[in-house]
């Protein structure tokens, strides 16, 4: 399939370099197969192991068939935009911005990663391990990090813990930051610059492994219930031969030995099948949060909300 | 205490001290010059380096501050206090923080200390001033706190948006490596310093053995010439031809031409002598033959006529007159000869024995003496000489008066001399006689031996004293002989 894919472009450009006067017609093809595959990264991964990372689109590259790159945005939402305007091909995004309504749909499940065996991660609320802070009440007046107003684990859950609790989020905390990378919420909690944070599980474990200096320097205070890990997702509209590749390939690192490395590399056991329902408590936080907000059309969110259950 | 008693100490030493003190003074300003210089120039360049670090921070804070991006700014105040390249790393971050114009913190190194959205921990008196002071600023400045070790430069830019101000950017640097580096530069200057002043010394010592080499020499050459040690004074090492060698030139010149003087002297004197024993002995042979010539017609006229009653009657007393003559004049040659030899000391009141003598020597004549001596026997003198001395000028003053008139006595102690005084208000010694007075001979009286004067000045000479005359024709004349008292008893 790839092998005839390339010959036609051989032709084709045989025929454009005979041809010079007629070449119009088949302009946009060529630039459309030589722009490699842009893949866009979250706060989900450490986007600062540019080595880690260029290795992998390259390993990603020679299996595809294709130039790949990873293209790195700070905030969750960028990626969202970029997805939408057709800049990025493919991402790995959060189960939060997952669950918010697009119209028109604009991306779709291609895979979730397996951590641990299972297709699932928590939300970690942390403190310095020397504070006496021993749960989310000790931290009325504090200072608080969220990594990305769209992240799940990193400001949903904490947003949804307080409006269970009925308290009014924005008074609750003395000062509150983005820090738009999980890891470095995991430092400004270190650095006692924030009293507390709202980390992905994930990462967190992640930089105990790796940067042990940091993530030891905080303690887990609240262990959210299990989420749906993180997935990765395609933009509708990229072509369906790509998607099929790049979801298998994915898919069969797990059983291929540099594959393999590169899993190790990200502490996930494989890519696994993706399955829609896997956020439907995401969704369901995300949908009660909204409703304790105190300027919000309770009436008019929810039938969004099931508006949006009924797709 | 004497090593503190410096002109006790000798000029090489004095000169060796000179010389380290101005070599030491010197390079002490020098240094104390260029650890100032120095500090000043490390002092601005840290408090422009403050600024600097303030000022790229305060460049992307407005931004963050607006949209209350607090990461951001803890972010940009952690990588601008991450160590820099070259002179950066040198220097210490103490602090950092950004303030909101409240003083509220918005970013704090050390968050731990100084909690987001809080007033600033503030422990001392002076943490409040700098706060005070900040908050009052509107353009990039710096502030200084302390000195030394501990003491820091402070670089503060005020955050603005549109003018509206924003907050504050502090960057906080310490001292400490430019205190280091102060200290450092001293040490090695009080190094070079010490360098300096042995290096100093030794020169010092070595100009000063140079200098005082040739000056001990000339000090020794010159003591031996103040003793009269004349034939024993060494020639002075003349070593270049400086100031000192042109010294030691002329001293040895000197030397040269003392030697030779004394020697000449020596000549002198003895040829001196030979013509006053000449003197002397053309005088006895003058003043004896003038009798003798007399005498020796008397006899011839005698012999004669033996048997001439009257002739014998006329000869006779001019025979006893001229005889008498020579005696005296054969015993006052004998009298100087015996005191030359004779040491015959005892008490100064001897001299009044003379008062006795003078006395019958003015015999019937119309002469007051006025006797005062202040000399008690604690004085010893060497009898027969000084009452030789006396008794002639006495017995000149005596002469002189010709039976009427007063002598005046007068001895006493001077210092380490004794001074015999004489005078009388006679008629005094004509302009004319006075480079004689003392010559042998030299009479003015009709039976004069012109000796007594001549034996006084003899005496007082080989006494090593000095005699002084001073006659006022008509009024007097004074005679003072001054003896060294070591000497009035040899």
């Amino acid at each position: 399939m790839l092998r005839n894919r390339i010959a036609c472009l051989s032709i084709v450009l045989a025929i454009i370099l005979c041809q010079p006067f007629s070449v119009q017609a088949d302009d946009s093809e060529i630039i459309k197969a030589t722009k490699p595959i842009q893949f866009g990264l979250t706060a989900v991964v450490l986007r600062e192991n540019l080595r880690f990372l260029d290795q992998w689109a390259y390993y990603l590259s020679q299996e595809i068939g294709q130039p790949v790159e990873f293209v790195r945005r700070r905030s969750y939402r960028e990626i969202m935009d970029m997805l939408e305007a057709g800049s990025l091909d493919f991402a790995w995004i959060c189960g939060f911005p997952y669950v918010q309504n697009r119209k028109p749909e604009f991306i779709k499940l291609i895979s979730v990663p397996i951590y641990r065996g299972e297709p699932l991660y928590h939300s970690f609320i942390i403190v310095h391990k020397n504070s006496p802070y021993q749960s989310l009440d000790d931290l009325k007046g504090k200072v608080f990090a969220y990594s990305d107003p769209d992240s799940n684990s990193g400001y949903l859950y904490p947003q949804f813990l307080l409006a269970k609790k009925g308290i009014r989020k924005e008074t609750f905390f003395r000062q509150t930051f983005f820090t738009f990378s999980h890891a470095e919420t995991v430092e400004a909690v270190a650095e006692q610059f924030a009293d507390g944070g709202a980390v992905d599980s994930y990462i967190w474990e992640y930089l105990k492994k790796f940067q042990p200096e940091l993530a030891k320097k905080t303690r887990v205070i609240n262990r959210s219930p299990v989420f749906g890990f993180p997935p990765l997702v395609s933009r509708i509209g990229v072509d369906l031969e790509t998607v099929w590749q790049m979801e298998k390939v994915l898919k069969q690192m797990s059983q291929d030995p540099a594959g393999r490395k590169f899993l190790d590399g990200l502490k996930l056991d494989g890519f696994g099948e993706a399955k829609a329902g896997l956020f439907d408590n995401i969704r369901n936080m995300a949908t009660k949060t909204k409703n304790t907000h105190p300027r919000s059309k309770a009436g008019k969110l929810t039938s969004n909300v099931n508006a949006a259950l009924k797709e | 205490m004497t090593w503190f008693n410096l002109s006790s100490r000798g000029l090489s030493f004095k000169l060796a001290l000179t010389i380290t003190a101005v070599v030491a003074g010197v390079a002490f300003t020098i240094g104390v010059v260029i650890v100032t210089v120095d500090w000043q120039q490390f002092d601005k360049e840290l408090e422009n380096k403050s600024l600097l670090l303030a000022h790229s921070v305060s460049v992307t804070a407005a931004e963050d501050i607006l949209r209350n991006d607090h990461w951001s700014l803890f972010k940009s105040l952690k990588l601008m206090a991450q160590k820099g390249p070259g002179e950066l790393r040198e220097t210490t971050i103490l602090t950092a923080m950004i303030i909101d114009p409240n003083g509220l913190v918005l970013a704090h190194l050390k968050p731990d200390k100084n909690p987001l959205g809080l007033p600033l921990a503030h422990d001392n008196k002076l943490e409040d001033q700098l706060l005070t002071a900040v908050r009052k600023m509107r353009k990039p400045g710096v502030l200084s706190g302390g000195f030394g070790h501990r003491g820091f430069v402070e670089g503060v830019s005020p955050i603005y948006s549109d003018e509206k101000l924003l907050g504050f950017v502090r960057v906080r640097l310490s001292y400490k490596e430019l205190y280091n580096k102060a200290l450092r530069s001293a040490m090695v200057i009080l190094g070079l310093t010490m360098a300096l002043v042995v290096l100093g010394s030794m020169l010092g010592a070595a100009m000063s053995r140079r200098i005082t080499q040739p000056l001990t020499a000339l000090a020794k050459g010159m003591e031996a010439a103040g003793r009269g040690d004349l034939l024993n004074i060494s020639p002075v090492p003349v070593s270049n031809d400086d100031e000192l060698g042109i010294v030691a030139m002329a001293f040895n010149k000197m030397a040269k031409e003392l030697v030779e003087k004394k020697l000449l002297e020596e000549q002198i004197a003895v040829s001196e002598k030979l013509v006053a024993l000449g003197h002397i002995s053309a005088g006895v042979a003058h003043e004896v033959n003038n009798p003798l010539a007399g005498m020796m017609n008397c006899i011839d006229t005698l012999k004669k006529h033996p048997d001439d009653p009257e002739l014998i009657a006329r000869y006779l007393p001019l025979l006893d007159k001229g005889m008498t003559r020579i005696k005296n004049i054969v015993e006052s040659l004998l009298i100087e000869l015996r005191t030359e030899e004779a040491n015959d000391m005892g008490g100064a009141t001897s001299l009044d024995d003379l008062k006795g003598i003078v006395e019958s020597e003015i015999g019937d004549g119309n002469i007051e003496i006025v006797w005062e001596n202040h000399l008690g026997d604690d004085v010893v003198i060497n009898r027969k000489r000084v009452q030789q001395i006396v008794l002639n000028l006495l017995k000149n003053s005596i002469q002189a008066l010709q039976g009427k008139g007063s002598i005046a006595f007068r001895t006493f102690q001077d210092g380490d001399c004794v001074v015999l005084e004489v005078a009388d208000n006679g008629p005094g010694i004509p302009q004319e006689h006075r480079k004689q007075v003392f010559d042998p001979f030299f009479t003015t009286k009709n039976n004069g031996t012109g000796l007594g004067l001549w034996i006084v000045y003899r005496l007082v000479e080989s006494m090593r004293g000095a005699i002084e005359v001073e006659s006022d024709p008509g009024n007097g004349t004074q005679f003072m002989v001054t003896l060294p008292s070591q000497q009035v008893r040899t």
